[in-house]
């Protein structure tokens, strides 16, 4: 196998990976403040550097509004346009709380997995 | 550089584009999405000095119109899916789900075979009455199966006068079946599913604007 065939897989893994955590990130994100469309992405972006296409976030913000765990509100600003604010419902706030406790467990438990392979750097 | 209208003029293209090309999303919905979309253009665009730049690099990372479309109708068709009784319904959602990814195809085999087998059952009690001698529950060595073999004197025909009534509930059990599992998979399907993974991969740039005082 060659290098560049082990590298696309890891990319293609690493991108699976992220998809997989997407909806436990944007609940996060949502955690302490509301937030509309782009400061969400900045917030993925910022804290996780978990970077997000527009055209990704938007129909899962949808589809989260519509499992009940986002709820939305257009707001006027002062200067510019109405942006739609999302923020999470008590169900929302509880599949936060659910998802966060569960990528802990499992996370800590793979860190000492890959404690040796990170300590062979 | 371009002009200010003709960046206008790029940005409504594409939002009429977009309302065109969703299919399935109610009307409430769609104004509500291309709202949000045409805020999101004017909010990544407006700090910039580089207006023109900033909305064609939006645009971009939006996709296309019938890309993002695609994304709202498949997530709208799903959501109604997973709560209609409707086989067609559910059939038609899992056919547009398979071109998605695995567990969409995996639905689409599932909606084939239950679907297909209730159709077959049912299509073989409304033959009953007409073909008699040709139509049953038929077992032997040639197999299993419900129109008559190659050698029926080697076959043996099991459920007589309770055909009707037996195969008519196999098939009612067989729809409701499918339909409950197909219903099942699709309120546990992965979010961001009707995302292509290669979306995840590399970074890429986002301009946000600075805060902006809000009045509620």
């Amino acid at each position: 196998m060659t290098n560049n065939a082990n590298g696309d897989r890891g990319q293609h893994w690493e991108a699976q990976l992220r998809k997989g955590c997407l909806e436990m990130a944007i609940l996060a994100s949502l955690w302490q403040s509301r937030l509309y469309g782009l400061e969400i992405l900045r917030a993925l972006s910022e804290k996780s550097q978990l970077e997000v296409a527009e055209g990704t976030l938007y129909p899962i913000l949808s589809r989260l509004k519509t499992e009940g765990l986002l709820d939305s509100e257009w707001v006027e600003a002062e200067a510019g346009h109405p942006r739609k604010y999302y923020w999470l419902t008590a169900s929302g706030r509880r599949r936060a709380r659910e998802m966060a406790g569960a990528w802990h467990e499992f996370a800590g438990r793979l860190s000492v997995l890959v404690q040796p392979i990170m300590g062979g750097r | 550089m371009t002009s200010a209208p003709g960046v206008d003029a790029r940005i409504e293209t594409y939002l009429n584009r977009l309302e065109s090309a969703m299919r399935g999303v109610s009307v409430e919905s769609k104004e509500d999405i291309l709202r949000e979309i045409r805020a999101h253009i004017m909010d990544s665009a407006e700090h910039s000095s580089d207006r023109a730049g900033a909305v064609d690099r939006v645009l971009r990372l939006l996709g296309t119109p019938e890309e993002l479309a695609s994304r709202y109708s498949a997530e709208c068709q799903l959501e109604r899916a997973s709560r209609s009784f409707s086989p067609w319904v559910i059939l038609r959602t899992c056919w547009q789900w398979a071109k998605l990814g695995i567990k969409g195809t995996l639905a689409f085999l599932v909606a084939l075979f239950g679907y297909g087998m209730a159709l077959g059952f049912t299509v073989a009690v409304f033959l009953k009455p007409f073909m008699p001698s040709k139509i049953g529950w038929w077992s032997g060595p040639e197999g299993v199966g419900i129109i008559v073999p190659d050698h029926p004197e080697l076959m043996h025909e099991w459920l007589g006068n309770y055909f009707v009534p037996v195969i008519a509930a196999a098939a009612f059990l067989a729809a409701i079946a499918t339909t409950h599992i197909l219903r099942w998979m699709m309120r546990k399907r992965a979010p961001g599913l009707t995302v292509p993974v290669a979306e995840f991969g590399p970074a890429v740039e986002i301009q946000t604007p600075p805060a902006v005082k809000v009045r509620s």
